[in-house]
């Protein structure tokens, strides 16, 4: 099928982080992928992803201020006339540093918190980073970079929502994104120490509720976790469709946890974005539905769906093209809610195993 | 609780929460709208006013007594009037013809505010899903309009005399009018909500009738909102697909009029501005407010616009 336009760039520049949090996205064999593209494999890759249509990227990581050639690819991407947003930790950049990044053309900024309040945060976080992310918000609000708070949420944090959106509010935030933790790579490791109860979550909701009321000029975005849910979300606006992740290695991926699957994508360190994009095996393998098997093929909800999330299917049910499991009508379903009641319930629970290089 | 402690609760919501106390109202009686501000409030208000007699007549609807609808059906003569008196309708279009408002204009509710009009319509919807008694009891924000009626006419003679003395008699006719019917409406609720449930449900109808009127005062507030397009947000018109706003965290693709409303926005004007001056422009379509509207509440939720400071 002929490939359509993508919007969005999503620019992982390095696996590395100084944060060790136990629900990371990254690979579980990170050490495996160096950081494989320079300033200016960046930047061809920005020029190419502007002539196919993409307006907006994203520089993430692991931790893309890790990277000391950032301002240079910041500068390519806004060249490129690509609105640059960066997706980081607060640390190790700096006021200055974010000062540099703002002239060489970036647009606005994500924060990541791991919860509230400082220990808390830091423990998740597994290094001691809370204050200098803070002062990383400050330093964002005074160049009036829009800011968006991101906090991935799970049994430990979940209490905190309303303290959390008070902090975003406090911080002159934008948005705030409150998204339960999705269960793939680390957290899918740590899933007993993670998934919250059916109770946390409502409790959660309701103070979500609540704090919307007294937000104004702040957008709140609660996801909630897919295993909580009855039917699947339509993961990256669907396969392949709209957004493309580069890989620190040059792969181009239709998401974050593609390059887990047993699929061929080609990098652009031998191949132009353009037919990385639209030629890869791999990004074909699940675009539109002629892939689709039932419940799918003839479900109504395949349209806003996309069939949900393929990794999730490999993860659990054995084979990407089998439906979602978070969705209800997936003969897995069963096994996923099985989980979620056993690990859930199970207090206390296991320990958490921080994200490291193996 | 008893009928006395039941009525001083019913008291206390109207004194915490009743709108007199929303910042909007505040200046209104400090003195302190502009003539604009005033010819808004008025205009969308008579939304509000047209959906009385609605609410009115769907109350009748749920009584089995005679005499009560006697003497409720009196409250719709009220603001229809008779064939003997003017009505409260026809008297606020004298109001909004003695602020400077065209009458045609405001009695064809076009540019009534999303905000005015989702508060008006709650109202009339919790009415039509309620009982005889929550709907009587959400009808006693009356008990606290008779004293705001008379203040508001000493308000405007001393803050707003270029409002002619004529326009004011909608609110002369209410200071009278007001009383009496929440005299009448109390009645009927202490005597019939005697079980803590009942009680309870009244005060719960009353509580949401003044955040309904406290909603519609905020959507008056946010038509004279000045809005621009959002720092950051960059926006491009050689897209092939349209014109594009690129955001931090999601690109919008509008048509030709939303381009052209987003133009207006340019700090400089209100909503209501934007509206009337997109109207100048494009005389025919009788939807045009409405279509701005609409796409400037859309466009502010999703980061599009912001409020220029």
């Amino acid at each position: 099928m002929s490939a359509p336009r993508p919007w969005n760039l999503i620019a992982e520049l390095t696996y590395r982080c100084p944060l060790r949090c136990p629900y990371c996205s990254n690979p579980l064999d990170l050490a495996a992928h160096p950081d494989g593209l320079d300033a200016e494999a960046w930047a061809d890759a920005f020029r190419e992803a502007r002539a196919l249509g993409v307006v907006h990227v994203g520089l993430t990581g692991g931790e893309p201020t890790l990277r000391r050639d950032l301002p240079a690819i910041v500068s390519a991407a806004a060249a490129a006339d690509l609105h640059v947003h960066l997706v980081t930790a607060g640390v190790p950049i700096d006021a200055d540093g974010l000062a540099a990044l703002q002239r060489a053309g970036l647009g606005s900024v994500q924060l990541s918190v791991q919860d509230a309040e400082a220990e808390r945060s830091d423990r998740i976080a597994g290094a001691p980073v809370f204050a200098k992310k803070l002062a990383f918000a400050r330093a964002a609000r005074a160049l009036r970079l829009p800011l968006t708070l991101n906090v991935v949420l799970h049994r430990e944090n979940l209490a905190r929502v309303a303290e959390l959106i008070a902090l975003a509010r406090e911080l002159g935030a934008r948005r705030i994104e409150l998204a339960n933790t999705q269960y793939h790579g680390w957290a899918l490791r740590n899933r007993a120490a993670l998934l919250p109860t059916r109770e946390q979550l409502r409790a959660a909701a309701a103070a979500v509720a609540r704090e919307r009321e007294r937000s104004r000029g702040l957008e709140i975005v609660f996801v909630l976790a897919d295993y909580f849910a009855e039917r699947p979300k339509p993961c990256m606006g669907g396969w392949g469709r709209k957004a493309m992740v580069v890989a620190p290695d040059g792969r181009v991926l239709p998401c974050h946890g593609a390059a887990e699957l047993p699929l061929e994508f080609w990098s652009l360190r031998e191949h132009a974005l353009r037919a990385c994009w639209e030629d890869a095996p791999g990004m074909n393998a699940y675009r539109g539905e002629g892939w689709m098997r039932e419940p799918c093929r003839s479900c109504p909800a395949r349209a806003q769906d996309f069939g949900g999330c393929r990794c999730q299917s490999f993860a659990l049910a054995g084979d990407a093209a089998e439906a979602d499991p978070a969705c209800a009508l997936s003969p897995h379903h069963a096994a996923l809610v099985a989980a979620r009641e056993r690990e859930a319930a199970a207090s206390g629970g296991p320990e958490l195993a921080w994200r490291t290089l193996r | 609780m008893t009928r006395e402690a039941f009525e001083a609760r019913l008291r206390d919501i109207l004194a915490e929460r009743y709108h007199d106390r929303h910042p909007f109202n505040l200046r209104m009686h400090a003195g302190t709208l502009a003539p604009e501000e005033i010819r808004s409030w008025v205009r969308n208000r008579y939304y509000y006013q047209t959906r009385i007699p609605i609410k009115d007549g769907l109350i009748l609807t749920k009584s089995e007594d005679p005499a009560f609808r006697r003497q409720w059906i009196r409250r719709i003569h009220d603001h229809d009037g008779d064939g003997a008196r003017e009505g409260g309708l026809e008297l606020w279009l004298r109001l909004a013809e003695a602020v400077g408002l065209d009458r045609a204009e405001v009695a064809s509710l076009r540019d009534v505010l999303p905000g005015v009009r989702r508060a008006c319509d709650a109202y009339v919807r919790f009415v039509s899903g309620h009982d005889l008694l929550e709907s009587v009891a959400s009808s006693l924000t009356e008990l606290a309009a008779g004293g705001l009626m008379a203040e508001r006419i000493t308000c405007f003679e001393k803050h707003y005399p270029w409002v002619k003395t004529d326009g004011l008699r909608y609110f002369r006719s209410r200071t009278e009018q007001a009383p009496r019917d929440a005299a009448e409406g109390l009645g009927l609720v202490l005597e019939q909500a005697t079980s803590e449930e009942d009680q309870e449900r009244c005060a719960r109808a009353l509580l949401r009738k003044c955040e309904i009127l406290w909603q519609l005062l905020d959507g008056v507030e946010w038509g004279a909102r000045r809005l621009r397009l959002a720092a950051g947000a960059q926006l491009r018109d050689d897209d092939g697909e349209g014109p594009l706003v690129v955001l931090a965290e999601r690109a919008v693709q509008m048509n030709g009029t939303g381009r052209e409303i987003l133009g207006l926005a340019d700090g400089s004007r209100s909503v209501c501005g934007i509206a009337a001056a997109l109207r100048a422009r494009n005389p025919e379509p009788p939807e045009v407010e409405r279509e701005a509207y609409a796409f400037l509440e859309e466009m502010e939720k999703l980061g599009v616009v912001e409020e220029a400071r």
